[in-house]
């Protein structure tokens, strides 16, 4: 008789089964009979992990296939770290426990930049060299993808080859690659880079070398190869409504955080607010078709036996078959005794109508994302929405039972006024005016009014990619000159730690510089920086110190001619168009969304989508 | 509509499944099965499914018992196989039993036979009868009022123990139920203090039979 480590540890841990797989639906396999084994990796702990769709699609995909087998790769919670740590207890997959370095390949997807520690902390606990200049051919190939790696420049060091854009296609191409390179003689890692960097989408940091000038700022960024293309193009799934999508998944056994079936109804955002990366990196707009998603919906269910089942996209209303499918679901949902979740919805007369249909809905969070306090700076965004709007859907839903309205802003927004950050006190205060108008018969009791500001962080390909980020002091004032304006108890304020937002905006729009400093904090103790608890500023602090960088330079104004850290990267949207932008944003002018008319972004290059309907 | 008392293992590869989320599970695997599951009338209903003395974390089982509500009548055997056709490895259901009323009581449950698997720091003699000739076994224990010193060993019914080297087999029939529940750690807890040099450095629980007046319901 013997014990397995394993067991041994887990008796010790908290939330077991975030480290014992075998749920439902597993993928499970015989490693002998696998060509390609693929290690899954997602920076942060299993509930976060299990409820991130691209997960789903890419383990699907990659499982279809009889040559691979991809498992799920997550990073162990703190009093687990400890734990394999103090037994020599190497990073390993859920499907079979084996350690992750004998895999073939391993892929980390980066969903935020507070994830990159956990990435260098997992690379670590598995025993693999951190960076890529330092791997031999015994270990896995390390790729990176997500919207993240758009400009993950700071941990480019660390990864062999990025995947740029949308998986489904790549994810397949690098593996037959990889089979073929496998079969020549005394094959070198060097060569499989260089046989895939031909491929569409496929950036390999080491192929190309970045110069700076003497302020630190880029001078060039060249490829060092004939096969590294001086500018890597972004992969779509043209044809959205055939991409392959599962229809059945693993369903946790502990609580995740999205535990339901996720419909994925479109990809992209016809709107283009200026400050958002996801409305513009995943441009242009394709949809599911409402009787592919009622199918993909009926046979999800009997899969996986979930009770809920919600709509995932950046703007539900958006979507243009939203009727035809509401309606599919509401019967589909009714027969089934099961909930449905409408996310993302614009408050409007039909979407009111619609949740009065959805037995499920609580008659309680109800946000509307205005995200900056004046009509001026909400044009200076390029934000569709208006006073107006909101004060009368609010009316709408006071008048229908609604009494807890959430509203979402930005401080630190570029030409932001004292009068802006002012005008969200203001623009709550005339929400809940509007409460006290309706005739008392006619509201329900007890409103609760919740004004939330995150920071403004400019993001890589976007509008403001070249704008200042406001200074950790600067945001602390505009906090409290909020907090001040606000004059009814009845509105409550919470805003977002500076100190995250002042790290992410340095990593968002970081260069390589930075991989020294993610190395170093992580030697420092650094770690899931996007938990509040465990975020550790003072370490980040003294490990920029300890590598002599200043992390405000990353935060300054940029000029346009600068070279930017991710000018290599082609996202489809022109630069020349992000240029357009900001001028207009200059003068407070809007842009119409993409079915009013096409701004000619340059999304239109990839031949499908909004652009062509 | 109708009630099945199902009888089901819970192997290595879920014995970490807490009670709240075998609950939620079992639902989805009904749902999953597409039986009719029976649901609790009121405010907020919820599914018709009764767990018979919860297992603790990290312990398996050959012999739990669990009711279920169905909307309809169906064939026992059918139950089972379609039940079993959509479960994970690691659980099965070996037993089932279509119930009218409460002739399947899940109260009247008072024993249950545990089966432990001890690692040892050091090699060790072990005489179970003479730590059960002891006329009290005093040890901490959790209550509902808090953790306090009681008496375990009117509660003890039979202990065997098998030995090879530091490893050691314990088999145990001790008290279980609503009325007074004694886990297998405890016990082992009592053996740390009533014997002279046993430690255990590790041990895994296996939960053989529950049992109604000497008997398995199912
Ligand atoms: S090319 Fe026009 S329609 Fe297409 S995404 Fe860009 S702005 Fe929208």
């Amino acid at each position: 008789m013997s014990f397995s480590l394993m067991d041994k540890i887990l008796k010790n841990v908290e939330k077991p089964t975030r480290y014992t797989g075998r749920e439902l639906n597993m993928c499970i396999k015989d490693p002998a009979k696998i060509d390609v084994r693929f290690g899954f990796c997602f920076p942060d702990v299993y509930e976060i992990a299990m409820s991130h769709l691209g997960l789903k699609i890419l383990y699907h995909v990659l499982n279809l296939r009889d040559d691979t087998y991809c498992e799920r790769v997550f990073a162990p919670w703190v009093d687990m770290e400890e734990a394999m740590r103090a037994n020599n207890m190497k990073l390993f997959a859920l499907e079979t426990g084996d350690e992750v370095i004998s895999f073939d390949m391993i892929g980390f997807t980066l969903q935020y930049e507070m994830s990159y520690s956990n990435v260098i902390n997992m690379l670590d606990l598995a025993g693999i060299p951190l960076l890529s200049k330092d791997r031999g051919t015994n270990v896995p190939f390390v790729c990176a993808g997500g919207p993240c790696a758009y400009n993950a420049e700071p941990i480019a060091d660390a990864i062999d080859f990025f995947m740029l854009g949308e998986g489904e296609d790549i994810i397949c191409e690098i593996i037959d690659v990889y089979k073929e390179w496998k079969k020549i003689p005394d094959h070198t890692r060097e060569q499989y880079l260089e046989m895939i960097a031909e491929i569409e989408g496929i950036y390999v940091p080491q192929f190309y070398d970045v110069e700076y000038n003497e302020d630190c700022t880029i001078k060039s960024i060249t490829p060092n190869r004939p096969c590294a293309k001086p500018v890597v193009k972004k992969r779509i799934m043209s044809d959205f409504d055939s991409a392959p999508t599962p229809d059945k998944v693993i369903v946790p056994y502990g609580d995740i955080v999205h535990d339901r079936v996720m419909l994925e109804v479109f990809r992209g955002c016809i709107r283009g607010c200026r400050f958002c990366q996801a409305g513009y990196v995943y441009r242009p707009v394709r949809e599911r078709k409402a009787d592919t998603l009622t199918c993909l919906a009926d046979r999800l269910l009997s899969s996986t036996g979930y009770d809920e089942i919600s709509l995932s996209s950046l703007s539900t209303s958006d979507y243009s078959q939203l009727p035809e499918l509401t309606d599919n679901l509401i019967e589909m949902t009714e027969k089934k005794k099961i909930g449905l979740s409408l996310p993302s919805l614009r408050i409007d007369n039909f979407s009111l109508e619609l949740m009065n249909k959805v037995q499920k809905v609580r008659k309680s969070g109800i946000t509307f994302a205005p995200e900056a306090g004046t009509q001026r700076l909400r044009d200076v965004i390029n934000k569709n929405i208006t006073e107006e709007n909101i004060l009368s859907s609010t009316a709408m839903l006071f008048r229908g039972g609604w009494t807890n309205v959430k509203l979402y802003f930005m401080i630190g927004l570029p030409a932001e006024t004292e009068e802006d950050v002012e005008g969200i006190a203001n623009l709550a205060q005339k929400v809940l005016d509007t409460y006290f108008e309706i005739p008392k018969e006619e509201r329900a009791k007890n409103i609760n009014i919740t004004v939330s500001t995150s920071s403004f962080i400019p993001k890589p390909f976007t509008a403001f990619q070249w704008c200042r980020q406001d200074t950790r002091d600067e945001i602390i004032e505009k906090q409290n000159l909020l907090k001040s304006s606000i004059k009814s108890k009845r509105i409550r304020y919470s805003w977002h730690d500076n100190k995250t937002s002042y790290l992410e905006g340095v990593f968002a729009r970081g260069d390589r510089r930075l991989i020294n400093v993610i190395c170093r904090a992580v030697k420092n103790g650094c770690r899931f920086d996007g938990w509040n608890d465990h975020f550790k500023f003072d370490q980040w602090m003294k490990s920029f110190e300890e590598c002599n960088i200043d992390p405000d330079f990353y935060l300054r104004e940029r000029g346009f001619d600068e070279v930017l850290p991710w000018d290599h990267i082609d996202i489809g949207v022109t630069k020349s168009f992000f240029k357009r932008e900001y001028d207009k944003s200059q003068k407070a002018q809007t842009t119409p969304n993409c079915r009013e008319k096409c701004s000619g972004c340059g999304a239109s290059c990839f031949g499908t989508g909004v652009c062509y309907e | 509509m109708s009630n099945y008392v199902l009888k089901y293992k819970r192997g290595n590869e879920v014995k970490y499944i807490s009670h709240l989320d075998f609950v939620r599970f079992i639902q989805r695997v009904i749902r999953r099965a597409e039986l009719p599951m029976l649901f609790s009338s009121g405010f907020n209903p919820h599914p018709l499914i009764n767990i018979a003395l919860p297992l603790s974390v990290g312990v398996t089982s050959d012999g739990e018992l669990m009711r279920i509500g169905l909307d309809g009548d169906f064939n026992e055997q059918f139950v089972m196989d379609t039940i079993n056709k959509t479960l994970p490895p690691g659980f099965e259901i070996i037993g089932i039993k279509k119930v009218e009323g409460k002739e399947i009581n899940f109260n009247k449950i008072n024993k249950a036979i545990y089966q432990c698997n001890c690692e040892l720091e050091k090699e060790t003699k072990v005489d179970i009868p003479s730590f059960l000739s002891n006329t009290s076994l005093l040890v901490m224990k959790k209550s509902k009022s808090g953790i306090k010193e009681a008496d375990i060993r009117p509660h003890i019914h039979s202990l065997e123990c098998t030995q090879e080297k530091n490893n050691i087999t314990l088999k145990m029939c001790i008290d279980a139920g609503n009325n007074y529940n004694l886990k297998p750690d405890t016990v082992i807890e009592a053996m740390e203090k009533y014997i002279d040099g046993f430690k255990t450095t590790f041990y895994a629980v296996h939960r053989c039979a529950l049992l109604a007046d000497d008997a398995e319901l199912l």
